[in-house]
């Protein structure tokens, strides 16, 4: 295997690396390392990784979802509105994840047989939920007192042993679980054969529909588990939740290895591409620079990594002739 | 009807009166095609010929608008690629075989992966496995690590007709599998079929080019515009004139001084009349 591509996941944790020992010299006092701010990073930043983990695995079956961002934000409004009405949360949480894996199916349907591209098709989508969500809540902030329910904070954003966030443990389980079914799994053959040569694996009987589908499915349970995670912290509801998130977890994804064509990327990739982000957007908010400059770096770093993306897939392509 | 069936248990694919539209174009009309045990049967003819279809049809991508099909004695009806692979056809298409990124074990076992008792692919045996049947096929590679995508065409097509034969294919359909291939990777590609007649599989050999198909057919069946034109063992003729009527599309109605050269062309002429008639038919209904 030609050099680059073989060491993509080494160059990703490389950059990583060297974005937290970056930050760490140059954030005001070094706030970025300090206890405080780690715990903070880790304790919100799963909330995005771990939806970049399910739109990574949705990328190398060859789609796109750019309305996760606006499912969060439904999600949300769905748990805030069933605990607010009295429900017992673990009940209102299960509801939530499945209404989110819903609207997933929904995605994927209209993906699959209406074949609309996915990137067009969730991008109606974004704004549709994203509309909805501000309809249903009329503009009023809500909130609710999740110190109520001890048990379920303490699961969701509790911390393990009193020091590492649930969050984390969630978002590294997801994670393992995901490694297993893309890398280990039948069905992850399946996933890559799908975004890499969807008539070949049509042709081998692939049930390449099947797959996309649970795909969009597993992006939609990721949003909304993700909304719980967010609506028990800030214990309120907003419609503002994860905006840009859409572009930041595809950038996540391509820094992490995934190819944008479909059928190339792995999980460790993916995880740490997800990591890069997240510090990313800490360091910015650290370095009290305006948060504008989150947009130009986020572009910056998409930019680099589609470019490394095309000189590792010339380098195969050369190999080949 | 032809030079071919014999119909002594011999038969393993018949295809009888096989029709296919696409809307209103008339793709097969009345199409006849059989393959026996262990032949290596060439499929050609120009293009728009029908022969593309006829072999979607013999796979199960396609279902036959009318006709019917037999495999093995038994009537049988193809509705998906499953269907057909269950039988043992097995299609290599041309450019759609494989997945470049992946390894070539996982293009082997794609969509037939083993797995462990743990639900993960049963790795260690897919990579066995991989380089036998890459074995069986002449096909010496380094490791079943390796990405399809660094792979020359020929060695591509060794993989798709490998993983054919490991799956225990009676009939290995390969379409235009020399088209864009270098000379050496086409002689690669012709000792690949040469191994399956070795194993006693079957094959069915779509191709422009009827040099390549020559060398290792054991008959050749030429379709013009939907319609069976030539049905003939490759001893009996030759490239020049089996090319010379694809070039025509036709045996004797166009060009009246021409004279069948062989008592099988004369054969399909017969034949290609009453597919003309069915035709006609059809259009008065």
């Amino acid at each position: 295997m030609p050099l680059l591509a073989r060491f993509r996941s080494i160059g990703v944790l490389g950059v990583l690396l060297l974005l937290v020992i970056g930050a760490a010299a140059l954030t005001p006092q070094h706030t970025f390392i300090q206890e405080a701010n780690l715990k903070t990073l880790l304790a919100l930043g799963p909330e995005f990784g771990i939806i970049a983990l399910g739109v990574g695995v949705l990328m190398v079956a060859g789609e796109f979802d750019l309305s996760v961002g606006s499912v969060l934000t439904l999600c949300g409004f769905f748990f805030i509105w069933l605990v607010g009405s009295g429900l017992n949360p673990f009940v209102a949480a299960l509801i939530t994840l499945v209404s989110g894996i819903a609207i997933g199916f929904v995605h994927g349907l209209v993906v699959v047989k209406a074949r609309i591209v996915s990137f067009i098709a969730t991008l109606g989508f974004m704004l549709t939920w994203r509309g909805l969500a501000e309809i249903l809540t009329a503009g009023v902030v809500r909130s609710h007192n999740f110190e109520q329910y001890p048990l379920f904070t303490q699961l969701v954003t509790g911390r393990l042993g009193g020091v590492v966030p649930m969050q984390l443990i969630w978002f590294i389980l997801f994670a393992v679980i995901l490694y297993f079914v893309l890398q280990r799994g039948r069905f992850g053959n399946w996933i890559y054969a799908t975004g890499d040569n969807v008539e070949a694996a049509r042709a081998m009987a692939v049930p390449t529909d099947l797959v996309k589908l649970t795909c969009f499915m597993l992006v939609g349970f990721m949003c909304s588990f993700a909304s719980l995670l967010q609506i028990t912290r800030t214990a309120a509801f907003t419609t503002h939740m994860g905006t840009g998130w859409e572009l930041q977890a595809v950038a996540a994804a391509v820094v992490g290895g995934t190819s944008l064509r479909g059928g190339r990327g792995t999980m460790v990739g993916i995880f740490l591409g997800a990591l890069v982000i997240m510090v990313i957007d800490n360091m910015i908010g650290q370095a009290r620079l305006p948060y504008e400059w989150t947009y130009i770096a986020f572009g910056l770093v998409i930019l680099g990594a589609v470019l490394l993306d095309l000189a590792v897939e010339k380098q195969v392509q050369r190999a080949t002739a | 009807m032809s030079a071919t069936s014999s119909a002594n248990g011999q038969e393993l694919l018949k295809m009888v009166g096989i029709h296919k539209y696409f809307g209103r174009v008339h793709a097969l009309r009345g199409v006849n095609f059989s393959v026996n045990r262990g032949e290596v049967v060439g499929l050609c003819g120009d293009n728009g010929a029908g022969k593309s279809t006829l072999i979607k049809v013999a796979s199960g991508y396609h279902m036959a608008d009318a006709g019917q099909i037999f495999f093995e004695g038994r009537e049988v009806k193809l509705r998906s690629p499953k269907d057909a692979r269950a039988l043992g056809i097995e299609t290599v298409y041309q450019e759609q075989a494989l997945c470049p990124h992946l390894s070539i074990a996982r293009n082997i076992f794609m969509g037939r992966e083993p797995t462990t008792v743990l639900g993960l692919l049963d790795q260690s045996r897919m990579n066995e496995e991989s380089m036998e049947a890459l074995a069986s096929m002449g096909l010496k590679l380094r490791s079943p690590h390796a990405l399809v995508s660094a792979l020359s065409g020929g060695q591509r097509q060794g993989v798709a007709i490998a993983r054919a034969i490991h799956f225990r294919a009676k009939l290995v359909i390969l379409d235009e599998p020399t088209i864009a291939l270098s000379v050496k990777e086409v002689r690669e590609v012709l000792d690949f079929v040469r191994h399956l007649k070795d194993q006693g599989v079957a094959a069915v050999f779509i191709t422009h080019t009827l040099h390549h198909v020559f060398s290792v057919a054991d008959r050749i069946v030429v379709l013009a515009h939907g319609c069976n034109l030539v049905d003939i063992r490759t001893k009996d003729t030759t490239v020049d004139e089996l090319s010379d009527i694809i070039a025509r599309g036709t045996l004797g109605d166009a060009a009246p001084t021409h004279k069948p050269e062989s008592e099988a062309a004369a054969a399909a002429l017969a034949q290609q009349a009453t597919c003309e008639e069915d035709t006609e038919a059809e259009q008065e209904i």
